[in-house]
C-alpha cells in the first residue's frame, strides 16, 4: 500500500484544501478510495490525490526562526500615522 | 403503482428485497472491514443499496411507510434471492458477492431504465449513476487481488460457490414475458442472465477460474421461501426498532 494525500475544492472561489490522507495499492484505487472517504457526500466539486512521496517537504527549522514579528504588518501603525496627520491638517486649517 | 399489475409488483418487490438484504449484509462490515479505506467504501455502498430499496418500496406501495414494508412483513412476504440473504462474514465471500451482485445490478437496472415505465426508468437512471462507482470499486479491487496467487487462492473458491447461486437474481415468480410485454423490462430475464454470465466469465477467464453454472439448484426465494440465513439478517435489521419502536434516524 502507498500513502496518498487528498485535496478537495469546494464550489466557487474556494482554493483546494487538504482534507486528509489514505492508503491504497495504486493510483487508480487511490482515486476511488478518495471519493469514498472524502467526497461521498459531495463535499467538494474537484478532488486532487497526490502520492505522499511526490510532496517536497521543506526543512522545518527554516520556518521556525526566533523572532519574525516584523514580518507581521497589520497596517496599524500606518493607519495611526495617517489619522494623526489628518487631524493635524484639519486642526491647522 | 397501479395494484392491477401483479407481475410488475412481484418483480419489483423481489429487486427491492435483494437491495435491502444486500445493503443490510454489507453494513455488517462497518468498522470490521479489511482496512479503513475499504471499510468506508463498502459502508457507503451499503447505504446506496438501502437507498435503492427505499426508492422501489416507495414506488410499489406509496401508501405504506417504508419501514413497515422493509422490516415488518411476514417472512413469506419477502421475495429476496437467497444469495442476497447470505451472511457473508468472511471477507472473500463478501467481496465476491459484491462483485457478482453489482455486475447483475448493472444488467437489471438497465433493463428497467430502458423500459417504458417512466417513474421506474427514472429510479433506475438514478441508481445507475451510483452503481457505476460500485462496479468500479468491486472490479478494481477484485482484479488486483485476483492478479496475485494469494488472492486467487482466497477468492476463486468463493466465485465458484457463489456465482452459480447468483443466477437466482434473474428468477421471477411470475411470467417473465408479461414483464417485457407490459414495457417494464426492455430485455427478458433470460437475456439478462446470459449477459450477466458473460460478464462474470469475462472477468474470470484470465484467472483460470471455471464456473460450473449447472451446479445451481433453483432457490425458491422469489416464491416467499426464506433461506436459513434470513432470520439472523432480519433480526439485525429490526434490532434498533425492537429497542425503540419510535426510533428516528
Amino acid at each position: 500500500m502507498k500513502t496518498y494525500e487528498v485535496f478537495l475544492k469546494k464550489a466557487g472561489k474556494e482554493p483546494f484544501g487538504h482534507v486528509g490522507s489514505l492508503d491504497a495499492p495504486d493510483d487508480h484505487m487511490a482515486l476511488l478510495f478518495a471519493r469514498d472517504s472524502y467526497g461521498r457526500r459531495s463535499e467538494g466539486e474537484q478532488i486532487w490525490v497526490v502520492g505522499r512521496d511526490h510532496i517536497l517537504a521543506g526543512n522545518q527549522s527554516d520556518l521556525a526562526l526566533a523572532d519574525r514579528s516584523h514580518k507581521h504588518n497589520d497596517g496599524r501603525r500606518v493607519s495611526e500615522l495617517r489619522t494623526s496627520q489628518r487631524l493635524k491638517k484639519e486642526l491647522g486649517e | 403503482m397501479s395494484s392491477g399489475d401483479h407481475a410488475a409488483r412481484e418483480y419489483l418487490l423481489g429487486f427491492a428485497d435483494d437491495e435491502l438484504c444486500v445493503g443490510q449484509n454489507h453494513s455488517w462490515w462497518i468498522a470490521v472491514g479489511p482496512f479503513l479505506e475499504e471499510d468506508l467504501a463498502f459502508s457507503s455502498i451499503a447505504q446506496d443499496e438501502l437507498g435503492h430499496a427505499r426508492m422501489l418500496y416507495e414506488f410499489i406501495d406509496p401508501e405504506k411507510s417504508v419501514d413497515e414494508i422493509a422490516y415488518w412483513r411476514d417472512q413469506r412476504g419477502y421475495r429476496s434471492a437467497h444469495i442476497a440473504e447470505l451472511r457473508c462474514h468472511q471477507w472473500p465471500d463478501a467481496l465476491v458477492r459484491h462483485v457478482l451482485y453489482d455486475l447483475a445490478e448493472e444488467v437489471r437496472w438497465h433493463a428497467l431504465s430502458g423500459g417504458s415505465w417512466e417513474r421506474v426508468a427514472a429510479i433506475a437512471t438514478r441508481a445507475i449513476a451510483e452503481e457505476r462507482f460500485h462496479l468500479q470499486h468491486s472490479l478494481s479491487l477484485s482484479e488486483r487481488l485476483l492478479a496475485t496467487a494469494e488472492g486467487r487462492k482466497r477468492l476463486i473458491p468463493s466465485f465458484q460457490r457463489l456465482a452459480p447461486m447468483g443466477q437466482e437474481l434473474f428468477r421471477a415468480n411470475v411470467d417473465e414475458l408479461r414483464l417485457v410485454d407490459s414495457g417494464l423490462l426492455s430485455s427478458s430475464l433470460t437475456d439478462q442472465k446470459n449477459s450477466w454470465i458473460k460478464k462474470v466469465e469475462t472477468l474470470l477467464e484470465t484467472f483460470n477460474c471455471e464456473i460450473n453454472w449447472e451446479e445451481f439448484q433453483d432457490a425458491p426465494g422469489r416464491e416467499g421461501i426464506r433461506s436459513s440465513d434470513f432470520e439472523s439478517l432480519h433480526a439485525e435489521m429490526v434490532e434498533v426498532l425492537n429497542l425503540d419502536p419510535n426510533a428516528q434516524w
